[in-house]
């Protein structure tokens, strides 16, 4: 179902799309982006992602959450989508660093495979707002590649 | 129950504590679905009701009110939740230290012997001022998982 969502979308070279294939993803509101050759996972900011309201903060939760789905789509992008046999990668572990407070704004979140071998990938995501160079959190993952 | 935005969202349930644990359920939701229809919850909504279970299990530790956050979580995931099933959390804390303070949790298929899930979370904590310690703990607020 991912695979089918992101076979359409590797023959384009930038997009801005809904990541409407599951209903928690949908109700999320995050959206997958490509520009200059970068995969980017998006969570729009809204009410329901607040953790903390003095001051406004986002919920440590939700940006984890966000950082599993863009190490997610980043693998299976990286996979070659034609090979059908391919189980779906399953999440083993996550290691989240919470660095700074998330603002009430648009979180953005980028992934990279340290590894991919016959059985698990090893992947790298990191999470910010405005500045890029200022991360607000950052996940090591690791996922299972066969059943 | 829970005045934290994201947590009502999840639409979690505070059932009690037993001994030293504390449990919370998050009911099935269809919202919460990995794949439409399937009845599995997504492992997100997981690793976010973790994290503020955790972090309720931490501010459940002081008597005044304490901004909560979360410098790092781990969640090691066993299996697939049950379909259709509510999840419940067990979380206690390990200890408190000046600054920090130790939380470990399972997760559970509602009715089940073994853990979906386990995670180990950090903590650092800080007072608020007066006025929004009181407004707070007279709502009997729960706060945490706010990045800091």
């Amino acid at each position: 179902m991912i695979q089918d969502f992101l076979i359409k979308l590797k023959k384009r070279e930038e997009f801005d799309q809904n990541l409407d294939i599951s209903p928690y993803a949908k109700m999320m509101g995050f959206r997958l982006m490509r520009e200059g050759g970068e995969l980017t996972t998006v969570m729009k900011f809204n009410a329901d992602l607040v953790g903390s309201p003095f001051p406004p903060a986002l919920h440590g939760g939700t940006i984890a959450s966000l950082l599993e789905m863009a190490a997610l789509m980043q693998l299976i992008w990286t996979i070659d989508l034609a090979e059908n046999s391919t189980p779906f990668p399953k999440t083993i572990d996550v290691t989240i660093d919470y660095l700074r407070s998330g603002k009430p704004v648009d979180t953005y979140a980028r992934a990279k495979v340290f590894r991919r071998g016959r059985r698990f990938a090893t992947l790298h995501s990191e999470a910010w707002q405005i500045d890029q160079k200022k991360p607000i959190a950052a996940a090591m993952l690791h996922f299972q590649m066969i059943d | 129950m829970f005045l934290i935005p994201h947590a009502r969202r999840l639409g979690l349930r505070l059932l009690g504590k037993e001994g030293d644990n504390l449990m919370i359920e998050m009911p099935f939701n269809p919202e919460l679905e990995v794949t439409a229809g399937s009845g599995i919850i997504a492992n997100g909504a997981i690793t976010a009701f973790l994290d503020t279970a955790l972090g309720a299990a931490a501010y459940d530790q002081f008597e005044t009110y304490k901004k909560i956050v979360t410098l790092d979580l781990r969640v090691d995931y066993f299996e697939k939740p049950e379909a259709f099933s509510s999840v419940i959390v067990k979380t206690r804390c390990l200890k408190i230290t000046e600054q920090a303070v130790f939380v470990q949790g399972d997760a559970f298929s509602k009715d089940a012997i073994t853990p979906i899930a386990h995670a180990v979370a950090v903590f650092s904590y800080e007072a608020m001022t007066t006025s929004v310690d009181d407004t707070l703990k007279s709502l009997d607020g729960i706060s945490s998982g706010d990045a800091g």
